[in-house]
């Protein structure tokens, strides 16, 4: 966030939440704020909030938080138009930030998916592939995960309002596994785990619970996926095994994406379309 | 029936271990030690012995761990596990100070949590070194950890000597273990039938003779001794240790490190499970607006880009680079900053990286022991101690003998000082000189070239280098950088900032003496050099010719304009001016910095250097100084790092042996060495 754009945020900035293609999960974590709502709506004018109510604003907005991929011709125009009048565009969610799990589609028969779910498949203008907001225009900041993370946001938006960096870093989820004592499952023979490549922010939850991260918050820093990747075949994991826990919600975002190349792509592409 | 006195081992049955815990309970210590957890054998609160991992073990290699039943009563039959004390004597979250903004005005108050007493049941020799390690890092130094010295003076240490090492463990060479020697209040060693039992502090004494137990007879005692020698049989000596430090430093440039990074996920799990690993970074958790903000100091590693992000960029974007940092410190440049070795030997960071990446295989890789080497070219010789300068793991077990006495915590210094804005000077467009008022003696006590830490609410602290020292107070130039100095620099007068210091080691004024001086400067280097010119002119009969030179980017980007004029009149100063981009106002010099010293003759071989700017100009005008024989020893540069303590605690902005906070920020080349202008350290 560079100076410049602060310093054409008011100080009681206009905030607007849109959303592409998505489930709205993240702009559920939004609502499910409730505490700190009503602080929220005095320090924001929020003035569009798609999940929350069906009114529409032309704009401008000082800031703007985009939820979903872009997947459709409409989409890939209208963010562009978001973009060019937004000082602060802020992406939230796997969809947003790495195309999601319906990027997943970018590997597959575009043509052949649409004729397997639509009945009339020339109704629907898609395409071919969904891609993060970050390949179109440029991005002030993210927030990764599927959904996000209610501290994170917080967090930005208390940046945003204090004039501070937000703190968000792009360590792996292992510094918060070891911080809050989590024994590591990848080593105890518990699963496999993302969690070495993962993007932080999530407070390391599903390793908590006994599992294997599954990269829901993308690649990290210097993902080092390709190493990881060879140690899940060590001990006789298939290509395609080890390509299915790269082909989750952030499976699109480059270092998992090219690592799922390397292992032939992810596995549900070679499915037929009932199977998928 | 003998009872134990402190030179008499004595026998506690295993029956006996509940009235052991009963006694520390009745002390009002809380126990932590082993049970089975998370699929493995973790540090956890314990109540009765029934919670203590009996017939249980672990099965340990590169990247994996499995527990195992034993089908034995033995309770501490496993080798140490993902866990470490560190989680106990220095947590992974530890709030710091709250600070508050109320009207303009800060506060900031102490938020160190309270350190009831404790007991640590189970503790290995291993793990004796590494509280012992910790205690020179975060108690031992010019600065303590508070909160550490705390915790580990509240803890009341129970050992239990290994005699089930794992295929990681290398104690032995690290001169750390199976056997324990010191660092303990009570040392047990496990039998079939219960637990030989001996103290090791006045404290370990008053407890076993409250446990009133029998003496063990020699059979026990034999068999104990036996079984932590026949775990260090089962070791060996896995990492010769002879002249390891020298022939890390020797490999800085090996090619061996860009393979590691091929496999290094860089996700720092080494460094957390590390028993000794102490680095950490601040957090601010504030509310919505700022008002509140619990700065909290919080786990960190050197394995992070963010660990050594400064202003200008990165100076570890490579995992290459970040691999080398981690195992050079440890097993080198720990050395130099503590006089021991910062590896214990117990193996954690093999077992737990993801990637089953063995320390003991990459330190003979990378630094490889010269019969290795010979061996690699074909010529066999049988071992024997090498020629090359040696550390022998005795010199580190000899540190560890005496344990520290830790400081009393009430007689530290508190955090910030709440300093009042007195006048405030706009420099440029982004840079701005504030003015304070203090009757601090300790910051009123600063010397040229040091730097103190300013904080606000809400933002994490900068490093701030004093621009001037007054009598009543003193003057930080700062340029809005980043969200914290931008919040500096928007203070108006009357607003109070918290400010710690003076800290780190200034330029040495004395060094120039009877010699020409030379400062050379650019941009907003030129801060940190006005108390220096300051104090040469204050004593200016010491000194033969003083020449400034100053660069900028334009005429508008220089700093303290009129006072320049001032100076550049004088006639016992000679001031030279360049800038890269000339307005029509310029008449001066256009150019890099370097090009000054065309002007006039430079006595290199008689003259001292101070500089400090942006890395290239202090690489190039080092270059030119060199050139004009100004010896490395009389060139002084100053250097930016990532710092989070100012205190040499928190480990960030570490370079090579150095901690900049602590050891600089001002060095001679000399010093530096090869680490001038390198990348990646």
């Amino acid at each position: 966030m560079t100076g410049a754009v602060r310093a054409t945020i008011a100080s009681r900035p206009r905030l607007g939440i849109m959303k592409f293609a998505s489930c709205d999960g993240c702009q559920l974590t939004i609502l499910d704020l409730e505490d700190h709502l009503l602080d929220l709506l005095v320090r924001f004018d929020l003035v569009e909030f798609a999940e929350a109510s069906s009114y529409r604003s032309s704009g401008p907005f000082d800031i703007v938080l985009v939820e979903g991929s872009i997947s459709t011709p409409e989409q890939a125009e209208e963010i562009v138009r978001i973009r060019r009048e937004t000082p602060l565009l802020v992406t939230i969610g796997a969809c947003a930030t790495a195309g999601g799990i319906q990027a997943l589609r970018n590997w597959a028969d575009h043509d052949a998916y649409r004729a397997a779910v639509y009945a009339h498949p020339e109704y629907v203008e898609s395409l071919a592939t969904s891609t993060p907001i970050s390949d179109h225009v440029a991005v002030d900041a993210e927030l990764r995960g599927c959904p996000i993370d209610p501290g994170q946001l917080l967090e930005l938006l208390t940046a945003l309002t204090v004039g501070r960096r937000p703190q968000l870093p792009d360590e792996s989820v292992c510094l918060e596994c070891k911080r809050r004592g989590t024994v590591c499952v990848l080593v105890t023979g518990n699963g496999p785990c993302l969690g070495p490549v993962t993007h932080t922010g999530c407070g390391a939850l599903c390793p908590a619970y006994a599992r294997g991260c599954y990269g829901c918050f993308g690649p990290r820093e210097a993902a080092n996926a390709p190493s990881l990747a060879r140690w899940f075949g060590r001990d006789g994991r298939s290509d395609a095994d080890t390509a299915r826990l790269f082909s989750g919600f952030t499976a699109y975002a480059p270092p998992f994406r090219s690592v799922i190349d390397s292992l032939g792509g992810p596995p549900i592409a070679s499915h037929s379309g009932e199977d998928a | 029936m003998v009872m134990t006195s402190a030179a008499v081992p004595g026998f506690l049955p295993r029956a006996g271990l509940d009235r052991l815990l009963d006694l520390l309970a009745a002390d009002g210590r809380r126990v932590i030690g082993p049970t089975v957890g998370q699929g493995a054998v973790v540090y956890d609160e314990i109540h009765h012995a029934s919670d203590l991992p009996a017939g249980w073990t672990a099965d340990q290699a590169p990247g994996s761990y499995r527990l195992r039943q034993t089908g034995t009563e033995r309770q501490f039959d496993y080798a140490v596990g993902p866990t470490s004390w560190k989680h106990e004597t220095f947590p992974p979250r530890v709030p710091l100070t709250i600070g508050r903004r109320v009207n303009g005005q800060v506060t900031f108050e102490d938020a160190l949590p309270a350190a009831p007493p404790v007991a640590f049941l189970g503790v290995r020799g291993c793990e004796i070194a590494a509280l012992l390690t910790q205690d020179a890092v975060l108690a031992r130094g010019i600065a303590v950890d508070r909160d550490y010295a705390a915790r580990r003076a509240a803890a009341l240490i129970i050992a239990v000597e290994c005699v089930t090492p794992a295929d990681t463990c290398f104690c032995t060479s690290m001169g750390t273990g199976p056997e324990v020697t010191t660092g303990f209040d009570l040392a047990m060693t496990e039998l079939d039938d219960g637990f030989v039992v001996r103290a090791g502090s006045p404290a370990g004494e008053r407890l076993l003779e409250r446990l009133e137990l029998t003496a063990a007879d020699p059979g026990r005692t034999t068999a104990a001794q036996d079984a932590v020698a026949a775990a260090r049989e089962r070791m060996g000596d896995p990492v010769p240790t002879a002249g390891l430090p020298a022939r890390l430093i020797a490999a800085a440039e090996s090619p061996q490190w860009a393979e590691i990074a091929e496999r290094c996920l860089a996700c720092a799990n080494c460094t957390l499970v590390c028993p000794t690993c102490f680095c950490t970074g601040v957090t601010q958790v504030s509310d919505l607006d700022g008002f509140e903000a619990t700065a909290e100091r919080t786990w960190d590693s050197c394995f992070t880009l963010g660990f050594s992000k400064v202003a200008g960029g990165n100076f570890r974007p490579r995992v290459q680079d970040r691999y080398r940092q981690w195992l050079t410190h440890k097993f080198a440049t720990w050395w130099d900053q503590f006089g021991m070795s910062g590896c214990v030997g117990c193996g954690r960071c093999i077992t737990w990286c993801p990637v089953g990446i063995d320390v003991r295989a990459e330190l003979m890789a990378v630094a490889p022991p010269p019969p290795a080497l010979k061996a690699a070219v074909g010529i066999i010789e049988p071992a024997r101690p090498t020629t090359v300068k040696s550390v022998p793991p005795a010199a580190s077990a000899a540190l560890l003998t005496a344990p520290i006495p830790l400081p009393a915590v009430e007689e530290l210094p508190p955090t910030y000082a709440r300093t009042f804005v007195a006048e405030r000077r706009r420099e440029t467009v982004d840079t701005v000189t504030l003015r304070f008022d203090t009757s601090d003696p300790d910051l009123l006590a600063g010397r040229p070239g040091q730097f103190v830490m300013a904080a606000l609410p809400a933002f994490s602290a900068a490093p701030i280098s004093v621009s001037r020292f007054h009598r009543d107070g003193l003057e930080l130039t700062i340029r809005a950088a980043g969200a914290a100095t931008r919040a500096l620099c928007e203070l108006r007068r009357g607003d109070s900032v918290g400010l710690r210091g003076p800290m780190g080691r200034g330029w040495p004024v004395d060094a120039a003496e009877g010699h020409d001086v030379v400062i050379v400067t650019g941009g907003i280097g030129l801060a940190p050099l006005r108390p220096l010119v300051d104090a040469l002119l204050a004593d200016r009969t010491r000194f033969r010719e003083i020449r400034l030179l100053y660069g900028a980017r334009s005429p508008a980007d220089r700093l303290y304009v009129e006072e320049l004029s001032e100076l550049a009149a004088r006639p016992d100063l000679d001031v030279g001016q360049i800038v890269d981009r000339a307005g029509p106002d310029w008449f001066g010099r256009v150019g890099v910095v370097t090009g000054l010293f065309d002007q006039g003759h430079l006595d290199g071989p008689n003259a001292v250097a101070y500089v400090c700017g942006p890395e290239r100009m202090m690489t190039a005008t080092v270059d030119v100084l060199r050139d004009r024989g100004v010896s490395d020893d009389r060139i002084f540069v100053t250097l930016e790092r990532h710092m989070e303590c100012g205190v040499g605690l928190c480990g960030h902005c570490q370079l090579g042996k150095s901690f900049v906070c602590r050891d600089g920020p001002v060095f001679s080349l000399a010093e530096m060495g090869p680490a001038f202008g390198r990348e990646g350290l």
